[in-house]
């Protein structure tokens, strides 16, 4: 564990889209970047970087980075594509925030905060097979 | 990451508590790390009335705090927003019911133009009439609060349910409702703002903006 004694928190956000997964964890004005990281750090194939075990590990390297850091617990923000695309989040949200958890890391408030349109342009037609 | 950057980020960094407003009694509400004293105004940290409060019931309002002030180790904030989560929210509505919102912007007597945006949601399906009259006591109920108070005293009344209760309580006998919230309250232009709003604004006569034919 880390030597300093406080008992700092952090906003993890946690952005899940179904491609990739992107974790940063600021301090609480979310204006400083504590420790970052994607999908593409943890593993070697594009589709597999939005996959919940690509979250799993980044979820690890992150909690030992905050840890060092000085943070007790983050407040997390999950975030999908929203927009006029998806608006549920993708795979990795969930992995990430239990991952998170059991590397010891307390988790705070856990917000939805996928930017959801009040009406803007039309949203892209479905993909034909 | 160039050497340069690294030595410099090990170097200064310092943390700084962000204290509250004295509306909600200095609490601290949280740490922010920085270079410069300087760049710390100016962000914002959102909490939840829960967390201030100590009152773990609250916790579906969240309040955003701005820096506007630092000392050595602390940082000062100011009140800009108020807002219901959205996932209670998003609870409140039910299906065939009515959900009638406003947004009204006021001038406090203490100057503060606040936007506050009040949402009632009704127990069945209003007709748009009564949605109307729902609005329209939503509308006078939050100008008249915002003629007798002040800036702290209107977000106090909003924090504190009053204002709700109020619109609730007239808005009743129009048409059966379920609940009353103030959805977002945020402020729009301090004092200073608006003065000098006013002192830019021109006085426009009639036949200049008459259009030429």
């Amino acid at each position: 564990m880390s030597e300093t004694e406080e008992n700092k928190w952090g906003i993890a956000h946690v952005y899940a889209s179904f491609n990739n997964t992107l974790i940063t964890v600021t301090d609480e004005t979310g204006a400083e970047t504590i420790a970052k990281s994607s999908g593409g750090t943890v593993v070697k194939q594009n589709r597999d970087e939005a996959s919940p075990y690509a979250a799993m590990q980044m979820a690890e390297v992150i909690a030992e980075e905050i840890k060092a850091a000085g943070l007790e617990g983050v407040h997390v923000r999950v975030r999908g594509p929203g927009g006029n695309l998806n608006k549920s989040s993708g795979p990795g949200a969930q992995a990430t925030i239990s991952a998170l958890a059991r590397a010891g890391i307390e988790i705070g408030r856990i917000e939805d905060v996928t930017p959801i349109p009040h009406d803007g342009t039309k949203a892209p037609k479905n993909k034909r097979v | 990451m160039s050497e340069r950057s690294v030595s410099k980020q090990k170097r200064g960094k310092r943390w700084y508590s962000v204290i509250a407003p004295e509306q909600f009694d200095r609490e601290e509400i949280g740490e922010t790390v920085a270079e410069e004293p300087d760049m710390v105004i100016g962000r914002t940290i959102t909490t939840t009335l829960g967390d201030l409060t100590g009152d773990s019931g609250a916790n579906n309002t969240k309040l955003t705090f701005k820096i506007t002030d630092v000392g050595s180790d602390a940082a000062y904030t100011e009140f800009i927003k108020y807002e219901l989560t959205r996932d209670y929210l998003r609870s409140l509505v039910r299906r065939g019911a009515s959900k009638v919102e406003a947004s009204i912007t006021v001038l406090t007597t203490d100057d503060h133009r606040i936007r506050v945006q009040p949402v009632a949601f009704t127990t069945k399906k209003a007709d748009r009439s009564q949605e109307k009259a729902i609005r329209r006591v939503m509308i006078d109920q939050v100008e008249a609060a915002a003629e007798e108070r002040t800036f702290a005293e209107f977000v106090d009344s909003i924090v504190e349910g009053r204002l709700s209760s109020a619109i609730y309580g007239e808005a009743k006998t129009i048409y059966p409702l379920r609940r009353v919230e103030v959805q977002k309250l945020t402020l729009e232009a301090r004092p200073e703002e608006v003065a000098a709003e006013e002192e830019a604004a021109v006085d426009v006569d009639e036949d200049e903006v008459a259009v030429e034919e």
